[in-house]
């Protein structure tokens, strides 16, 4: 947090704030707050946020904003707390506007008709979380605040989802029209990233060792894996299948595995060529930068090469290591979608699905969760190597 | 002028290919001896190669103003205010997954080859200003103040002291952010954007491996060619700009 202590003191306005609260007060009024469809393909009709909400909750979405605008100027030392809470309660209580348009929109006769969510709504989320990062860095928050907040928020979207006023709610109805299969790929999807992980890291590991002991090997290695991360992913699957279908018709054992051309062999096969580079730059950089007088401090205190290895530069090495896992596991999230192109399955299938049925709201069912395990495991694994 | 080399060796045969891949057809015949149509014909490959080509430097390009633009907003005085926020932004936008950020443009935007530009340059955008922010935050102060006292205007300093200690790794960044968008406006052909992505979604579509193979084997030397060019500039840079390291 180093770079916002030496910003400003706690007192000076705020700039940041007006403008993103500006900003967010100028697009919900300007765009479409929710679509309302008469079914899932035929485009809707946008409602602004007057027509949308009514105008006592398009005041208090009003008013909020212009309250956290204003409190952002004042040159008092606490006001960085009641802007939090303000942010933070607006943030959670949000999918109650999604509701109220929901209630005042929807023809009770019409059971296909659904409500989907418009670019306005969309940039009152960002903007307000964007809100919520400068605030709590201006805070000098730790990471056990901002999680519990996180915590909060999420939870109160889970409480607003179960309380049954969002089933109209075109997203939830492609959820709800296949729950099986979301929990399927959820578990293909975590699956396929985190045995990808798991595989390259224990490879990476070996190769990293490879290094350390031979000069020779150094380039040759960090060549052929920075090689493969150059290549593009649709690229490397494609180019898998060939090889695979062969594999599998020359040695029906194989194909009795479940090995083809497409499918999960070759994606996972892909991803963890692709998890080589991050995973074997930062265990060799790691295992490497441990200094030489600790190592001899170690040989003085009597251990042997075998323990100085594993008592004294692996945990010394494992912060570094862990960022490499970081990396490669956000990296391997997203790359787990694309590997639905060549039938891996994951949350990938339902984004292409949603592309080639141009049903927006099954991409964004693919999407979103994408995202979500994409920022969780970042946030997990930030924790995990602060904690070492 | 040896370092050229592999670039230009690579851009000849990334050329000869796309233009000669109907000659190579005894080879997908091989490959693929049940199909008729063995050699992906619905646009050709000079077309596509240069379809997608110009997606990626436009995005490379308009990204690169941006986002230098908003590190040197970000690192003045006036604009220092939002130098934590736009730092966060460039490390947490990074961790959203490309494909997502591909998926998420279509709603707003529509099918076709806008909403995938946008979706490029935004995307885009954040290694450049993270490597900016990283470059310029880390010129050593004492440089600048030497700078200040021998009579430079601050946007001298800027532009004769400090984009040139900070442009290495501004390119680096560069890099970074044109291979992303070299795999991602592939699998832009999901959305409408006709690139090289086509005759592999149209060989998986169809079970076609020989289109598959000719899009992927495109895809990968047109990313080959464009990281070796990076990596040509990266050495005429290193060359001109850090004399101890030219030997």
């Amino acid at each position: 947090m180093s770079i916002y202590s030496s910003v400003a003191s706690n007192t000076m306005p705020n700039r940041v704030l007006p403008v993103l609260g500006c900003l967010a007060l100028a697009l919900v009024w300007l765009l479409d707050l929710g679509v309302i469809q008469p079914n899932r393909i035929v485009p809707g009709t946008g409602h602004g946020l007057i027509s949308a909400v009514g105008g006592p909750w398009a005041g208090l979405v009003s008013l909020v904003l212009a309250g956290c605008v204003l409190l952002s100027f004042l040159p008092l030392r606490r006001r960085y707390l009641p802007l939090l809470g303000l942010v933070g309660l607006s943030l959670a209580l949000l999918p109650l506007l999604l509701e109220v348009f929901a209630g005042r929109h929807l023809p009770e006769d019409a059971p296909y008709a659904r409500s989907s969510i418009g670019a306005g709504f969309w940039c009152l989320l960002f903007l307000l979380s964007l809100m919520l990062i400068e605030i709590l860095g201006r805070l000098g928050s730790g990471r056990g605040l901002q999680l519990m907040i996180l915590a909060v928020i999420v939870g109160n979207w889970l409480w607003i989802l179960r309380g049954g006023g969002l089933e109209s709610l075109s997203l939830v109805r492609e959820f709800n029209a296949r729950p099986d299969k979301f929990e399927q790929a959820l578990w293909t999807h975590l699956a396929l990233a985190f045995g990808a992980v798991g595989i390259s890291a224990g490879l990476a590991f070996l190769l990293a060792l490879k290094m350390i002991r031979s000069v020779a090997w150094r380039r040759p290695i960090l060549g052929a894996v920075s090689f493969l991360q150059t290549i593009p992913s649709l690229a490397v699957f494609g180019l898998l299948i060939a090889p695979l279908s062969a594999l599998a018709a020359a040695f029906p054992a194989l194909q009795a595995m479940g090995i083809r051309g497409i499918g999960w062999a070759p994606a996972l096969l892909a991803l963890v060529a692709y998890s080589l580079l991050p995973m074997v730059r930062n265990t060799f950089v790691a295992l490497t930068e441990v200094p030489e007088s600790l190592a001899d401090a170690g040989r003085g205190m009597g251990m042997n090469e075998r323990q100085l290895f594993f008592k004294l530069k692996l945990p010394l090495a494992l912060p570094v290591i862990v960022e490499g896992v970081r990396i490669t596991t956000i990296q391997a999230i997203g790359l787990t979608a694309v590997a639905a192109l060549i039938g891996a399955g994951g949350f990938g299938s339902f984004i292409f699905q949603g592309l080639g049925q141009a049903a927006m709201d099954l991409v964004l069912l693919g999407a979103l969760p994408t995202i979500a395990l994409a920022l969780l495991a970042d946030a997990l694994l930030t924790m995990l190597a602060a904690s070492l | 002028m040896r370092v050229w080399l592999p670039p230009v060796l690579l851009t000849v045969l990334l050329c000869a290919l796309s233009a000669g891949m109907p000659t190579l057809e005894p080879l997908f015949e091989w490959v693929q001896p049940d199909k008729q149509n063995v050699v992906y014909e619905r646009e050709s490959f000079l077309f596509l190669l240069q379809n997608h080509l110009m997606l990626v430097v436009i995005s490379a390009l308009v990204g690169t103003v941006a986002a230098v633009a908003g590190g040197i907003f970000a690192t003045r005085p006036a604009g220092r205010d939002f130098l934590p926020l736009v730092s966060q932004i460039a490390s947490i936008g990074q961790t959203f997954p490309p494909v997502a950020v591909l998926a998420l443009a279509v709603p707003v935007l529509g099918f076709g080859e806008a909403p995938i530009l946008v979706a490029l340059i935004l995307y885009g955008l954040l290694p450049i200003l993270r490597n900016t922010l990283a470059g310029l935050e880390g010129v050593d102060a004492t440089v600048r103040q030497a700078a200040l006292g021998m009579g430079m205007s601050p946007f001298q300093v800027l532009l004769q002291v400090e984009l040139p200690l900070a442009g290495r790794v501004i390119l680096a960044g560069i890099r970074t952010s044109v291979t992303i968008n070299i795999a991602t406006a592939a699998i832009g052909s999901t959305i409408g954007a006709r690139t090289l992505g086509d005759p592999v979604i149209a060989g998986l579509v169809n079970g076609n491996t020989a289109y598959v193979l000719q899009g992927a084997i495109l895809i990968g030397m047109l990313a080959l060619t464009v990281d070796s060019l990076f990596e040509a500039a990266e050495r005429v840079w290193d060359r001109r700009f850090l004399p101890q390291t030219a030997g």
